[in-house]
């Protein structure tokens, strides 16, 4: 590993003008928006999605759903200028919704309206809420209003959660609900933890079953681990049901989040602290060797849950003085962020474009860089060892001791492959 | 007027054939007029499962926001322009917007902008609510030729010389275009052509004149280019599939070109000894047999279906049981009908997309072997060792085909199941359990000892499949301690999970 790069620019006599974010935001680093929404609902078993929208879009999106979302075969209208001008929509959504209702095992078909049809003007009162039994869902994602596809998954779940969760079922105490896409294994260890505590993992959501979702509802509070669920939690806190933010991670994270969820779930404080030290006292354990020591990163994804990455980065011992996301701030970010700053991190983009992550790249020197793919191409171009945030850190666990520890090896690992990443540089580009 | 209703739509927009043409041109920047969805498809995520560039460089969106929309996408458009002059993006480049079907939906025409903006500058309307990407490609091509070739070549400019050839058609998002133009280049060549342009894969918007110079035009496929070929009014042939369509094309194309025949025999005959000797080879090998006993399907580009059905029907003797071309025509089934087919008969091979692959898991068709043979799909065709079209693609067909027969062979003789005893050894990855019952929904406790396990047993599995893999064999240790009626998931459910070979 590199022994040390300076954190600033070479010049460190003369205080450095601050970082001041890209001269413009030209390329916006988002998947579109609405493929949130199709990840999120088309995973549900037995969602047969209707899609209303163009060509193109149908082509990107369907393209995209199918190596990322689910093996599932997707339904649309065909809406050119003669549909759209002679205000067919309504009846182009309604012929795709009876065509859906058709297929095999059909437990719910999302409508997912896109950018022409929103403004061609889909009526939902005049949609079916349901077709032979078979629940009908409208959920608006035009990519000109929603900013990011994460947030586009919240809006999505919400629309779902809104029609199964039931109101009137009882709350059974002491049990959490998850909220965010994780590891499969973290609810387990997770579950794992609240079972010490006498509490228990009632289901993760966005669920891949109608039933997981209607299970939400039974929570006695659920946790927004990701923090860009805004309506979906809103949808619960509705419901009576607690709200815990932030998530299990790193030493501060974990034992915080642990006391929170105590609290919330009305267990028992002093089994409950011992927990929390113990998960403390084995992350110390494991940090003491700060393996990121000296090493400087940079993180820029856009899931939306880049945070919570560079809070266990900076616990490793790495200076990580920015972090960019695609999503926008909002109060379930504020905890992070305020962390974030207050340990070495000098700025937090939300709404990223790749100007931003670029001049980033002129004003720090990293030895590492998590990002986007254009982000990462471009640092594997100058010949530092780079990695595509969504396809190889979502792939692994993330909370408590043993999802740090095992993120912070996978880190430590990349940062000693530079050698590699110079020859390439070496062999094409010089 | 009825509704036409799509299945996993096979055939993208204007926007995005046009952009794909445009964008091969390194000295030209492309302002879409779009939401960021829009952009986002084509500029970052699809380029690079089709075509394996991390993103397209030389395109920008105007980021269509909720109040251009309602207002107009004007405003937007002048400050990406502003920015991009800013940044010097431009500099050297020629500004080409275009538009979209949600700038179309609320009629944003930018001509007269453009016009005062920058008399260089040009506006492109894709016409993408109504046009395919085959049509966008063509008009797209029409377009640089009107705009930025023609009005530079005196009107019956003669050819440079007799034996010049253009190649028209290859651009991203075309599959296996790299191979193909390979093939395509040699063969040209090999009958005493000389390459003029590769358009617009290999040439730039500056050298769109040099077009006139070619004597011949070889169009690469029958999807689109023959608009362009037609304009530029010199004779043209399309690219050729197989042993025998092959060497009619180096005929023909040796007499269009004034080759002596003599040299176009020669390099045939030179080419029966190399590039085609493996045909000839498996030809008279038993390999050739089962060509006569099974059958295959075809879906793909008109190019693709065209020569599959020459070469493996005619050729070769193989059934076509059917095919379905893009752009699709009446009689051919569409998605649904294919679907159905697949479902209820699937031929032993499938030349075709993800969507036939989806619909062959539907089912759990192991029997039938998928071929890729055209977008949509995540696919890396980079290298030239590839092709369908020319001797070299008739080879290399073959030989993937007996390649899969082996396989299916491999996969009929039997087998002793080995069992893996020790933790930590063999990989518990498979078929995948079934879904989540109503009842496997909730999460159920797991012992310490079970949890690490599952874990060792993760380890084992290969990176990219952990994360199904650690859901499956949750669920099946669940599954099973549910059937034994625990409350708790212990060691010896995970046990019997990977056992099971989950």
């Amino acid at each position: 590993m590199a022994e040390h790069t300076p954190p600033a620019p070479d010049d460190e006599l003369s205080a450095p003008e601050p970082f001041r974010g890209g001269s413009c935001k030209l390329h916006p680093q988002t998947m579109c928006p609405a493929f949130g929404a199709l990840r999120v609902l088309s995973r549900i078993e037995g969602a047969q999605p209707a899609m209303v929208t163009d060509a193109g879009c149908l082509y990107g999106l369907t393209f995209v759903s199918h190596f990322y979302a689910a093996r599932k075969s997707i339904l649309a209208p065909q809406l050119g200028t003669a549909e759209l001008s002679s205000g067919q929509v309504q009846e182009a959504a309604q012929a795709v919704i009876a065509e859906a209702a058709k297929e095999q095992n059909v437990s719910v078909i999302p409508v997912i309206s896109l950018c022409v049809a929103e403004t061609a003007g889909l009526a939902e009162e005049l949609l079916p809420t349901e077709v032979d039994g078979k629940p009908v869902v409208l959920v608006r994602v035009p990519a000109y209003a929603i900013h990011s596809h994460p947030e586009a998954k919240d809006i999505a779940l919400a629309a779902v959660m809104r029609r199964f969760v039931d109101a009137q079922v009882e709350a059974e105490p002491h049990t959490l609900a998850l909220l965010g896409e994780v590891f499969p294994a973290d609810p387990l260890i997770i579950d794992g933890l609240l079972r010490k505590m006498g509490g228990r993992v009632v289901t993760t959501l966005p669920g891949r079953h109608v039933d997981e979702l209607k299970l939400a509802g039974r929570a006695t509070a659920v946790a927004a681990l990701h923090p860009y669920y805004r309506e979906t939690v809103g949808v619960l806190r509705e419901r009576g049901i607690g709200v815990v933010t932030g998530a299990p991670i790193g030493v501060e994270g974990s034992a915080a989040w642990i006391r929170a969820v105590g609290a919330a779930l009305d267990l028992d404080e002093e089994v409950v602290e011992q927990v929390a030290s113990a998960e403390e006292a084995a992350a110390r354990g494991f940090l003491a060797m700060q393996p990121l020591k000296g090493t400087t990163i940079m993180l820029s994804g856009y899931e939306g849950n880049e945070m919570l990455y560079a809070r266990l980065l900076i616990e490793g011992g790495a200076h990580v003085p920015y972090v960019s996301t695609s999503i926008g701030q909002s109060m379930l970010t504020a905890a992070d962020e305020a962390w974030l700053k207050a340990h070495g991190c000098e700025t937090v983009v939300y709404r990223k474009a790749i100007e931003d992550d670029m001049a980033a790249m002129e004003y720090w020197r990293f030895d590492l860089v998590i990002g986007t793919t254009t982000l990462a191409a471009h640092a594997k171009e100058l010949g530092i060892p780079a990695v595509y945030y969504t396809n190889i850190l979502s792939v692994r666990p993330l909370f408590l001791a043993g999802g740090m520890i095992a993120s912070l090896s996978f880190v430590r690992e990349l940062l000693g492959r530079k050698p590699l990443y110079e020859r390439m540089v070496d062999f094409f580009q010089r | 007027m009825s509704i036409t209703l799509i299945r996993d739509i096979s055939d993208s927009s204007s926007y995005w054939g046009a952009s794909w043409v445009f964008g091969c041109f390194p000295d030209i920047h492309i302002v879409c007029d779009a939401p960021i969805g829009c952009y986002n498809l084509l500029g970052m995520a699809i380029t690079d499962y089709t075509d394996a560039l991390p993103h397209m460089a030389n395109l920008t969106p105007t980021s269509i926001r909720e109040e251009d929309v309602i207002n107009g996408t004007t405003k937007a458009l002048q400050r990406t322009i502003d920015d991009l002059r800013g940044l010097g993006t431009l500099e050297g480049k020629r500004l080409l917007v275009i538009s979209t079907a949600e700038s179309e939906m609320i009629s944003a025409d930018h001509k007269q902008f453009l016009a005062q903006l920058d008399p260089e500058a040009r506006f492109f309307w894709s016409q993408s609510l109504d046009h395919d990407e085959w049509q966008g490609r063509e008009r797209a091509l029409l377009f640089a030729w009107e705009e930025y070739g023609k009005p530079l070549v005196p009107a019956n400019a003669a050819p440079k010389a007799a034996n010049l050839v253009n190649i028209i058609g290859p651009s991203l998002g075309c599959f296996n275009a790299p191979a193909d133009l390979h093939e395509v280049k040699r063969l040209i060549t090999g009958v005493g052509g000389e390459l003029n342009l590769v358009y617009p894969y290999e040439a730039s918007l500056a050298a769109t004149p040099k077009l006139a110079a070619a004597a011949v035009n070889v169009v690469l496929y029958r999807e689109f280019g023959t608009g362009l070929a037609e304009a530029l009014g010199r004779p043209y042939l399309f690219a050729p599939f197989g042993v025998f369509g092959t060497t009619e094309f180096l005929r023909e194309l040796g007499a269009l070109l004034g080759t002596p025949s003599d040299q176009v025999e020669a390099f045939i005959a030179a080419e029966k000894r190399t590039t085609l000797q493996a045909v000839w080879d498996l030809w008279r090998g038993p390999q050739s047999d089962w060509f006569a006993t099974v059958d295959c399907a075809v879906v793909a580009g008109r190019s693709y279906v065209e020569g599959l059905t020459q070469f493996l029907g005619n050729e070769l003797g193989m059934k076509i049981a059917w095919s379905s071309g893009r752009p699709r025509r009446e009689e051919e089934p569409d998605n649904s009908e294919i679907r159905r087919r697949l479902h209820t008969k699937p031929p032993a091979f499938i030349f075709g997309s993800i969507n036939e692959k989806i619909y062959l898991a539907e089912t759990n068709a192991r029997m039938t072997q998928f071929i890729p043979a055209t977008f949509p799909g995540p696919v890396v065709r980079r290298t030239m060792g590839t092709p369908f079209m020319g001797y070299a693609g008739a080879a290399n067909i073959m030989q993937e085909l007996v390649n899969r027969f082996y396989d299916i062979v491999f996969n009929f003789l039997p087998v002793e199941q080995v069992k893996v005893e020790t933790a930590g050894h063999g990989p518990p990855a498979g078929p995948p359990a079934a879904a989540a019952s109503a009842a496997s929904a909730e999460t159920m406790a797991w012992s310490k000892e079970a949890t690490e396990r599952l874990d060792a047993a993760l380890e084992q599995v290969p990176f990219l499949a952990r994360i199904s893999a650690s859901r499956t064999l949750r669920l099946a240790a669940e599954e099973a301690a549910r059937v034994r009626g625990l409350r708790e998931v212990n060691v010896a459910m995970v046990e019997a999970a990977i056992a099971r070979g989950v």
